[in-house]
């Protein structure tokens, strides 16, 4: 049976239509779920693209579960809506791609993974009065240029060092003071080396002395040299701070050379806290302590988190963990000031007081735009696990120091 | 000085002025910070041209004088409290200095081609390590100006307008230069030696004082661009200026554009940046793969463009010159 219709039929229709759209779209408006823009530049790209794609990921989980719970509540269960952008590894082009995010009409955003992308991106962001929440970006610098836009969440060299050392002192006084000397190898950017300046000033008091001190690029693929420097300096310890693919090679090549050590003491070591290193060199990344940043493990968002990330097929990685909670953190602040207003997201994080992110700190306080509650916390490769050791309110190990004798 | 060979160039340089006027009035601030990127390797690009495409001289660390021309700016004014406008000017004989100091130690003994090449490479490397060791270059840590914006601090980025013309001006200036350049006595020199530096040494050209020349005033462009990426970024360190990243972006863009052209270096560094602009944008849930479409347009280039997309143009309603002015 065919169905023929004219023209008067045609307008009939249309008109019934039209009339229909017409009383419908009201409602489909009043159903609209207002959404607010934050933004993320991380480098997916380039020398530290495996960090700036953790941290698009922990940035993308945080957003899922605050939606998932309501979305921002003051403004009338606001979806949070990411805008991700590639910083590229490079200064100029985090700087370019806030122009991107500023157009994009987002409210703040986080980034970028290192101090020298985060340097840039915040400088060109204070010109948009756009607040930039750091995830990671260790130089102190950052906080020291007198930036309104500027919130570092995350703790910076100075405190990360002195709870590294602190911890070290508290780890070598409980095993009777074995260690003597030190090497220390970091990678020779603003990051690895301002570590070293403060762990080669600060070891001596500590009675530990600093026998070798070696720095590399990043990239570097060859650690035999490194290896045999360490070696012949009869070091007990080693302290690292470089990144994933450097720390996994330096520990292989420490393997091959037998360079026999009372432990790995990194901090911020780039593979130390890392899974995939664990999982994939498990027996070299044994009892090696790390100072870095991570979560509380005991939260129930911590735990949620770890779900999440394992159900993805991700590592769990510090990257994840502060990506996440720096959402967190804007999230409350929009929840706080109850705008997306640029001007309205810096003094409602200038005021912020959050205390239930996923990182171990007590109630947010920023001074300059440093948050003084972040801290760093020690952990410990034990079998395919990565513990916490330290501080004691968080372990869910008790430290083995010196670690056992190879063989 | 700019001398055009075909209707097919007249059309691509109206098409880049175009843009670069477009800019202005573009409501959009993106295509502004990604133009003052490209122009400001666009000077490092015209940099490399004065010795590899005017003369033969194929470099691939011209970050040597590129950072050379950075530091030297940021260490006056950070560890020695120098004015920013003398800062600027040393950075800029510094990259001559250095310039013609890797040129006269190289062409003493002799070296060309690939052998130059790896040289200005390693020259490039060596000074990255050093930035990254010595306290006067901030070792690791790198430099980083205080926030002062201003003419008296030479800190213009406040006013994006400002910074944009600023930079067109320079990028125009140092093309007037290397047009200037290109058609004088030394250029006639410059070509001689790319062509047949036996021949040109037979016809009493002092062929090595040439090639040291057209070094020191590649560095001088090269410092300027170091100079100015200081002063719009205020931090610096070895890995961003004198890293490898660098030494490509200054040969790319004339290569692509049109080596040994005045118009090239911009041509090619401005398309190039377009090409990822538009890619990234296009294919903005997919990162990377606008360098992977990058990659993939340099390599047709590279095959089918031996002459750059200026020589390109220059076969389009060539204005009948027998080889004519190749611009």
């Amino acid at each position: 049976m065919t169905h023929y219709i004219n023209r008067r039929g045609l307008l009939k229709a249309s008109g019934a239509m039209a009339l229909l759209s017409g009383l419908a779209s009201p409602s489909i408006l009043r159903a609209q779920t207002p959404v607010v823009k934050i933004g993320v530049l991380e480098p997916l790209t380039g020398n530290l693209a495996y960090n700036g794609t953790q941290c698009a990921a922990g940035a993308k989980f945080a957003a899922e579960a605050i939606n998932a719970a309501g979305g921002i509540k003051s403004m009338g269960g606001a979806q949070i809506e990411l805008v991700i952008v590639d910083a590229e590894s490079r200064p100029e082009v985090a700087a370019a791609a806030v122009d991107t995010l500023a157009e994009a009409g987002v409210c703040a955003f986080t980034g970028a993974s290192a101090s020298a992308l985060g340097l840039a991106s915040s400088q060109a962001a204070a010109k948009y009065d756009l607040a930039q929440v750091f995830s990671v970006g260790t130089a102190e610098a950052i906080v020291e240029r007198g930036l309104h836009n500027v919130f570092r969440y995350t703790p910076g060299v100075n405190k990360i060092t002195a709870v590294a050392m602190d911890n070290l002192k508290l780890l070598n006084d409980g095993a009777g003071n074995p260690v003597k000397t030190a090497a220390i190898i970091h990678e020779d950017g603003p990051f690895g080396t301002s570590m070293a300046d403060l762990i080669e000033k600060t070891l001596p008091d500590q009675g530990i002395t600093v026998v070798e001190r070696i720095a590399h690029p990043t990239p570097h693929r060859d650690f035999n040299n490194i290896a045999l420097r360490v070696k012949a300096s009869k070091a007990d310890i080693i302290i690292p701070s470089n990144y994933i693919n450097e720390y996994t090679l330096m520990t292989r090549a420490l393997q091959q050379q037998r360079v026999e050590l009372m432990a790995i003491y990194s901090v911020l070591g780039g593979a130390a806290s890392n899974i995939k290193f664990v999982r994939e060199n498990n027996d070299l990344a044994q009892y090696v302590i790390d100072c870095n940043h991570w979560y509380d493990p005991k939260k129930e968002a911590s735990q949620a988190l770890a779900a999440s990330v394992a159900a993805a097929g991700l590592d769990m990685t510090y990257d994840v963990m502060v990506a996440y909670a720096t959402i967190q953190v804007v999230a409350d602040a929009l929840e706080r000031g109850a705008s997306d207003d640029r001007l309205k997201m810096i003094e409602a994080l200038a005021a912020s007081d959050y205390a239930d992110s996923i990182m171990p700190y007590g109630p947010t306080k920023f001074v300059n735009g440093d948050n003084v509650s972040a801290a760093p916390v020690n952990l410990q490769v034990r079998g395919d696990k990565i513990e916490v050791i330290f501080p004691a309110e968080y372990a869910t190990a008790e430290p083995v120091f010196p670690r056992p004798a190879a063989g | 000085m700019m001398r055009l060979a075909s209707y097919g160039q007249v059309a691509l340089v109206v098409a880049v002025l175009a843009y670069l006027g477009a800019v202005y009035v573009m409501p959009s601030q993106v295509w502004m910070g990604f133009t003052i990127n490209a122009l400001a390797m666009t000077i490092v690009a015209l940099s490399w041209n004065v010795t590899g495409g005017f003369g033969g001289m194929s470099s691939f660390g011209h970050a040597a004088m590129y950072g050379t021309g950075a530091y030297a700016s940021a260490v006056l004014q950070v560890q020695f409290g120098v004015n920013a406008w003398l800062a600027f000017g040393a950075g800029i004989m510094a990259g001559a200095l250095m310039g013609g100091f890797i040129g006269a130690l190289s062409f003493r003994y002799g070296l060309k081609g690939s052998y130059f090449a790896l040289v200005t490479l390693a020259f490039a490397e060596v000074l990255r390590i050093c930035a990254a060791s010595f306290n006067i270059t901030g070792g690791g840590r790198g430099l980083q100006l205080a926030i002062e914006p201003g003419v008296a601090a030479l800190q213009f980025n406040k006013d994006r307008v400002l910074t944009y013309t600023l930079l067109l001006a320079i990028v125009a200036l140092v093309m007037a230069l290397t047009a200037w350049l290109k058609y004088s006595r030394f250029g006639a020199y410059l070509v001689a030696v790319r062509e047949n530096e036996d021949a040109a040494r037979a016809l009493g050209i002092d062929t090595y004082r040439v090639k040291v020349t057209a070094m020191a005033i590649s560095g001088a462009f090269g410092g300027l661009a170091g100079a100015i990426y200081l002063q719009l970024w205020l931090f610096i360190d070895s890995a961003v200026v004198y890293g490898v990243a660098i030494s490509v972006v200054a040969l790319i863009g004339p290569i692509i554009g049109g080596a040994g052209t005045v118009w090239g270096p911009l041509v090619g560094t401005l398309g190039l940046h377009l090409l990822g602009e538009g890619a990234k944008t296009a294919l903005h849930n997919a990162p990377g793969l606008n360098f992977v479409l990058y990659a993939v347009v340099l390599i047709v280039a590279l095959r089918f463009l031996p002459q750059g997309i200026m020589g390109l143009a220059a076969r389009i309603g060539a204005f009948g010159r027998k080889g004519g002015d190749d611009a």
